[in-house]
């Protein structure tokens, strides 16, 4: 498997080697980068010309500022790179580092949630093949293919965003709206879950019901602008989690599983009060350890307790865990919330990648960071998602017809266990190829968005660039999503040699 | 495994005498399979739809303001400026006045007119004519050289598959649209005709059905027809273009029609980015670039870009997903496969 | 089938009717069927395809897809499947019923080891959990004779070959002890002699569980074999029941009678060593048109050269026919391939009419082809399906450049005669004929120009029993009229035998025995030969049992 990995990185570098040439020998030849300047009327004319000439070394021929490019690269080794100055003399490589963070983090978190989503939407409509919900789907899958994403970007800001910011100012649904959106949610819910005409009737007409209620109560609360959880939800959540998961794997008879699940609930409840003033005031770091621990414990718990059944156990335990550690930072979040509309009253930001001159704890700057996030993210995983769930949804399908699945249920196991142990493994296979082409789709998407949402990320750099025959940017930001995306790519293989033992042994 | 054979003779006792009788018992008239998928094709509702809608667009495009030399029907040019009139709003209403609506109605500017008085159907309807063409050439020269590509690397395999691999890998490290905006840039600077762009806009969109046919080669050519035609002496041309490539047609079809609605997606992102198409010449993906800040002020110079691109590529991919049901008749719903639900009862249908 | 009765079956069927809803009319699979299985027994039910053989054994499984409508009884011990919930049907398989599929190469999961395969069954149906279901899984391997079981239950089905596959299939088939084991065609995609080891498992699984078989098959000899009871299904009608001896012996329906006849048979094969040997007579002015002389071939993969064909040679003369058998990676198909171009020679010579292929120039090659006919194995993919039948036939002439449309039609005419299909085929298309009448185009094909040479590669082994007859015949019908000289590639020695005048047995890329056929099948001299030739089943029961032991006697010596 290492021998096949460092072949496939192999490869990859060399191709992002002649892709770079390819790429510095195309851009330095789109047009005049002096264009702007032989036309101005300027008095410093001449002398503007040979400063930008000597920014850009145009005296010299395309190899030497090609090879002084790599070179200058070849030095991030050692942590001091150099990727040459711009058109107006700027160094790039100082340029980069903000470009760069907001447009990974936008890509990176568009490309998880298309690929989670995607992939359980394929398989759910794979699994109900000509469904209301299959139809549904694929209509929508084949609109998202056709939409420019600009276009939809505009449209998005305008009801979503500017929709929502005069709506959070003063919260209101009416009676009606509300009666509207239960019967939605309703005839949503029941194409998701699906069933026999009987069950989908009542889905239906519980969530018609429940959903009008919850809304209008909420208003009553006020809980749009000041939300509130408290332990006691957090706990009674984490209560329900893990006895349906009990119930769902084993059955709640079964001690082995449904003991290490309660000890999870009451160590998410000693949790919450433990590290409430830590978790008030916290850091990325203390967040990440404290999901690892709220993962592991739990796991640790129904390994030890679990017997024949440990897997069962930890599995349940496990999501127990991160279920109530979840709960536990959207509590703190709601802390948050009132304080966070009092500093900035329109929270769904429409331009830039963050609030400037924004002050606030550590959640205010999550918050902020996430309301600046949240319309390009959207936008980006809307389009990455429709081809993730039509290529997991033919994959699955493709698989379901292999003998090995016959064989599979003529074991007797449940469709359940066929589809998630037998054909949802075997789907994924090809969906890590497709990965990587998605994800250079991506950063073509997130050009566009960074343009229509007026953030100064990699996509600026490089349009901006671009329009001035300017290499250097151009170049950066080819060797940053360049990289990523060779990253990536090699992270697809992996979980393509994981997933094939066929690769692997 | 037909027991269709109800009006066969019952006293046959050899599978050998079942099938000949079945053959003799066969009508007169005989399918071939371009036949048989485009029957298929003529049936499929949707796709049907979809080629009504995209016929209709195409000829209103092209016959309303003229192309080239030929005049149109519309008498405005969607490069003269005017009096803008009642704040440039559409002067097409299509709720009649029965209905408390402005009645059915064309009028001067049926589309609007822009700030500065130009009509904006003229605009959007030379801008939806430059789509359609860049939409045709893109998707006809990166079909040729897709198909041509495929096919070679596929036949041949070796160092020629090895390059097509490799250039496809360019295609992960640079995305599209990057290089597409490269190119544009060219393109734009050297001639700025949307022909070249084009060209050159197909000369970067080959690779995925290149890959997609080499596919379908690599498994083509491992058939016994194919076997039997080198060992009866057939030259490679004559394997490749009689033998190979029309197997592939399905494959080569459907997914033309999807190059088609990318490159007219990818154009306007382009133009959109300024790498495209260049004023003075239209196309949407300019158009709702320049009137992108109206949204809130005059919202027609908006819309009616943006929905015509939304139709054109809806229909166009709808019409692929047509092509594609009617050429692999395994991805249809004729055959009715359905399993126990994931949350589902089982929906078996058992009569004891 | 009355009800007391039944308690004692493992498996019955009582009036099964299977109707498939299509989008043209329905197809009625299989119209009533009453068949019973007792425990310890087996019982075969034997058809040709569309017979509607398999769709009942699917139906007992519960496993018929969605579009199909079953009416009658189909018990489980004393469970009606049919109609029967979901639920309960998964809680009876793998316990009550289990099944074996034919493809031994696809029926395992390629990304889970054979542990968790086995395992997962043991522990949905309660009957082993973790550690202990993995021992039991190990003692079901080692009951099925997979090697090593400890080590190589980790390992993933890819790394077993397709024999041992089919035996891991067994092993989860009998994991939880089923009353009825359906085992649906388990050796046809297998070698014969792999076939022969599998089907002692299976007799010897039986004979220690009780378990009752229902063995699907179309092969008369693999019935003979194994078989107590027979039921001959035709068109979705039980045409025939009965004990084995009487069913193959004194076949009463016309169906089975002409199905029996259809099967060609392998004489009695003398294995004794002091056997009087045939002395080959000099043959009298041969003409060769094919001649092999240390001929090596190779593939090259990857940059990994493997020799797939080690110094073989061969000659066939005009109106000879050689025969080339041998097991899947012999290189018999591999010999086939090179005489007709789609492989170079790696060293010795190839002559076809004197000419070495190797020598020649691409265009002295194309002029050489001209009298070479071929027939593949597979009817669905040797014709192009874009082409009409008549365009499939005269295609040669298309490439050789040779007559005009009119005169081309002609031909085609008359080779449709020759091949016994009506005329109008001619303009009609691969897709519409069925694999029997496509092999016959591919007939008449390889004989549009006239050929002096016609390789026959594997021609009707994807075919049925009463097909397979009928092209045979043809061949051998079009062979004396037209005197071509023929090789002929097969894994079916009694196909060989009846068409071949010597043969060559391949193992492993080499020829272990070479010569006239009375010579080669009747009175081998080379081991592997003889296992061979006792390993390939004939239909009848008697000399089945004889052939059998003699199976093991060869086997254990090997």
């Amino acid at each position: 498997m290492l021998k096949f990995i460092a072949k496939r990185l192999g490869s990859a570098i060399g191709v992002l080697f002649a892709a770079s040439l390819l790429l510095y020998i195309l851009v330095i030849n789109s047009g005049d980068p002096l264009k702007d300047l032989r036309e101005s009327n300027a008095d410093n004319r001449e002398y503007l010309m040979a400063q930008r000439i000597d920014y850009m070394e145009l005296d010299q021929p395309w190899y030497l500022r090609y090879w002084d490019w790599l070179t200058g690269v070849s030095k991030c080794f050692v942590g001091q790179c150099d990727l040459g100055r711009n058109i107006n003399g700027v160094e790039v490589s100082g340029l980069l580092a903000n470009a760069a963070a907001s447009t990974l983090r936008l890509v990176l978190i568009a490309t998880v949630i298309a690929a989670i989503l995607g992939i359980a939407i394929g398989v759910l409509t794979a699994v109900r093949q000509y469904s209301g919900l299959d139809y549904l789907v694929t209509f929508l899958t084949f609109l998202f293919f056709s939409l420019p994403v600009f276009w939809a970007a505009v449209l998005l800001k305008e009801y979503l965003a500017i929709g929502f910011n005069d709506w959070i100012a003063s919260p209101d649904i009416s009676v009606g709206t509300s009666i509207l959106i239960g019967i939605v949610l309703g005839l949503i819910m029941q194409m998701f879950l699906g069933g026999s005409l009987k069950r989908r009737a009542l889905t239906f007409v519980a969530v018609a019901i429940f959903v009008p209620l919850v809304l209008q109560y909420s208003l009553w609360l006020n809980f749009y602008r000041f939300p509130q959880m408290g332990p006691a939800i957090v706990v009674v959540l984490t209560l329900l989690v893990a006895l349906s998961g009990t119930a769902m794997t084993a059955g709640l008879k079964e001690k082995r599983v449904l003991y290490p699940a309660l000890i999870t609930v009451v160590l998410v409840l000693a949790a919450y009060y433990a590290t409430f003033y830590l978790m008030s005031e916290p850091n990325t770091w203390i967040l990440l350890g404290g999901l690892i621990l709220a993962v592991a414990i739990p796991a640790l718990v129904g390994r030890l307790m679990g017997g024949r059944l440990r897997k069962n156990a930890a599995s349940v335990a496990m999501v127990t865990g991160f279920v109530g550690a979840a709960l536990t930072v959207i509590d703190h979040i709601f802390r948050a919330w009132p304080g966070f509309l009092d500093n900035k009253g329109r929270p769904i930001s429409t331009i830039g990648s963050s609030t400037a001159n924004f002050e606030g704890g550590y959640w205010d700057h999550f918050l902020d960071n996430a309301t600046q996030l949240l319309l390009p993210t959207i936008l980006l995983a809307i389009i990455s998602l429709a081809s993730y769930s039509r290529y997991t949804r033919s994959s699955m399908l493709e698989v379901q017809q292999q003998d090995y699945i016959r064989t599979a249920r003529s074991k007797g196991l449940s469709e359940r266990t066929v589809i998630f142990r037998h054909a949802f493994r075997n789907a994924m296979i090809p969906i890590a190829t497709i990965a990587a082409f998605d994800f250079a789709g991506l950063i073509g998407g997130a050009v566009i968005t960074e343009r229509v949402f007026g953030w100064k990320g990699m996509g600026e750099m490089f349009a901006t660039g671009l329009d001035h025959v300017d290499a250097n940017p151009v170049m950066a930001f080819f060797l940053v999503t360049g990289t990523a995306a060779i990253i990536f790519n090699l992270l697809a293989d992996i979980v393509y040699a994981m997933l094939d033992p066929r690769i692997r042994v | 495994m037909s027991n269709t054979n109800d009006n066969l003779p019952q006293n046959l006792t050899s599978v050998a005498e079942v099938e000949d009788a079945k053959l003799a018992r066969q009508s007169e008239d005989s399918k071939s399979q371009g036949r048989i998928v485009i029957g298929r094709f003529v049936k499929h509702k949707l796709a049907m739809t979809s080629s009504v809608i995209l016929v209709f667009i195409t000829i209103f495009a092209f016959s309303s303001v003229g192309w080239g030399v030929i005049p149109g029907w519309w008498d405005k040019s969607y490069l003269d400026a005017g009096a803008v009139i009642n704040g440039g709003k559409p002067t097409l209403s299509l709720v009649p006045t029965w209905l408390g609506g402005e009645g059915i109605r064309w009028g001067e500017n049926p589309f609007g007119q822009d700030s500065i008085g130009k009509d904006y159907f003229a605009l959007v309807m030379t801008g939806t004519q430059k789509s359609i063409i860049i939409g045709v050439v893109v998707g006809t020269v990166a079909t040729f050289l897709g198909a041509i590509i495929g096919a070679v690397a596929g036949y041949f395999r070796g160092w020629v598959d090895e390059v097509l691999m490799r250039i496809t890998d360019l295609f992960i490290v640079i995305p599209l649209l990057v290089l597409a905006a490269v190119l544009g840039q060219i393109a734009g600077a050297s001639s700025g005709s949307i022909i070249t762009l084009a060209f050159v806009l197909g000369l970067v969109t080959w690779t995925g059905l290149a890959r997609l046919v080499r596919g379908e080669i690599l498994s083509l050519r491992e058939r016994e027809y194919v076997a039997a035609a080198q060992a009866m002496g057939s030259k490679t041309s004559r394997v490749i273009f009689k033998h190979l490539l029309p197997n592939t047609i399905g494959v080569i079809v459907v997914n033309a029609t999807f190059a088609i609605a990318g490159a007219i997606l990818l154009e306007s992102s382009l133009s959109y980015l300024g790498f495209g198409v260049q004023p003075p010449e239209s196309s949407l993906g300019l158009l709702i670039s320049q009137y992108q800040n109206a949204f809130t002020s005059r919202p027609w110079l908006f819309w009616w870009p943006g929905m015509i691109i939304v139709a054109i590529a809806l229909s166009v991919n709808f019409l692929g997903d047509g092509l594609r049901d009617a050429f692999d008749p395994r991805h249809t719903g004729k055959k009715r496969r359905r399993r126990a639900g994931l949350f589902a009862l089982p929906t078996r249908k058992e009569k004891p | 089938m009355s009800t007391e009765a039944a308690e004692n079956y493992a498996l019955s069927f009582t009036d099964l009717k299977v109707t498939f809803e299509t989008a043209g009319p329905d197809v009625h699979a299989v119209k009533g069927l009453s068949l019973a299985v007792r425990p310890g027994e087996v019982v075969a039910l034997v058809g040709e395809s569309g017979s509607g053989k398999s769709v009942t054994s699917t139906a007992a499984m519960g496993l018929l897809p969605e579009n199909a409508y079953i009416t009658g009884e189909a018990r489980v011990g004393n469970v009606n499947v049919v109609g029967l919930d979901q639920g309960k049907m998964r809680k009876m398989r793998a316990t009550d019923i289990a099944m074996v599929f034919q493809e031994p190469m696809t029926a395992l999961n390629p990304v889970l080891t054979i542990e968790r395969q086995l395992t997962e069954a043991l522990e949905l149906h309660d009957v082993a959990y973790g550690k202990e279901a993995t021992d039991r899984a190990i003692e079901l391997l080692t009951l099925v004779g997979i090697p090593d079981p400890a080590k190589r239950i980790k390992q993933y089905p890819h790394q077993f070959s397709g024999g041992q596959r089919q035996r891991i299939v067994i092993a989860m088939a009998i994991s939880c002890d089923p009353k009825v084991i359906i085992a649906d065609e388990p050796t046809t995609a297998l070698d014969v002699t792999v076939q022969a080891e599998i089907l002692d498992l299976l007799r010897e699984l039986k004979d220690r569980l009780n378990t009752g078989i229902l063995l699907i098959t179309h092969n008369m000899g693999v019935v003979a074999d194994m078989a107590d009871q027979v039921a001959v299904m035709f068109q979705g009608n039980l045409v025939e029941t009965g004990d084995v001896q009487q069913v193959l012996l004194h076949p009463q329906h016309e169906y089975t009678q002409r199905l029996l006849s259809s099967v060609p048979r392998l004489s009695p094969v003398i294995i004794d060593e002091s056997a009087p040997r045939s002395e080959p007579t000099a043959p009298v002015e041969r003409e060769l048109v094919l001649e092999a002389k240390d001929l090596v071939l190779e593939y090259n993969m990857r940059g990994k050269i493997f020799r797939a064909v080690e110094n073989v040679s061969f000659d066939v003369a005009k109106g000879e026919v050689l025969g080339i058998v041998g097991e899947s990676g012999s290189g018999k198909s591999t010999i086939a391939k090179a005489v007709l171009g789609l492989l170079p020679v790696a060293s010795g010579t190839l002559a076809v009419k004197g000419h070495n292929l190797p020598k020649l120039s691409t265009r002295q090659a194309r002029a050489v082809r001209k009298d070479i006919g071929v027939i593949f194995q597979d009817p669905a993919a040797s014709l192009n399906p874009r082409f009409p039948i008549g365009d499939c036939i005269t295609e040669p002439m298309v490439v050789h450049k040779v007559g005009n449309k009119a005169s081309r039609t002609k031909r085609a005419l008359e080779l449709l005669d020759a091949v016994k299909l009506p005329r109008n085929v001619i303009n009609r298309y691969p897709h519409e004929l069925s694999g029997g009448q496509r092999q016959r185009i591919c007939i008449a094909r390889a004989l549009t120009m006239n050929p002096e040479l016609l390789i026959a590669d594997e021609p009707t082994s994807a075919l049925d029993v009463s097909v397979q007859a009928v092209v045979l015949e043809m061949l051998q019908d079009l062979q004396r009229d037209f005197n071509f000289a023929c090789l002929f590639v097969s894994h079916d020695l009694a196909v060989v035998d009846m068409l071949a005048d010597s043969v060559v047995v391949m193992q492993n890329g080499k020829a272990v025995e070479q010569g006239r056929v009375d010579t080669v099948l009747h009175a081998p001299t080379h081991d592997y030969t003889r296992r061979l030739l006792a390993a390939a089943p004939v239909p009848d029961p008697i000399e089945q049992a004889v052939r059998r032991d003699a199976w093991r006697i060869l086997n254990s010596t090997k």
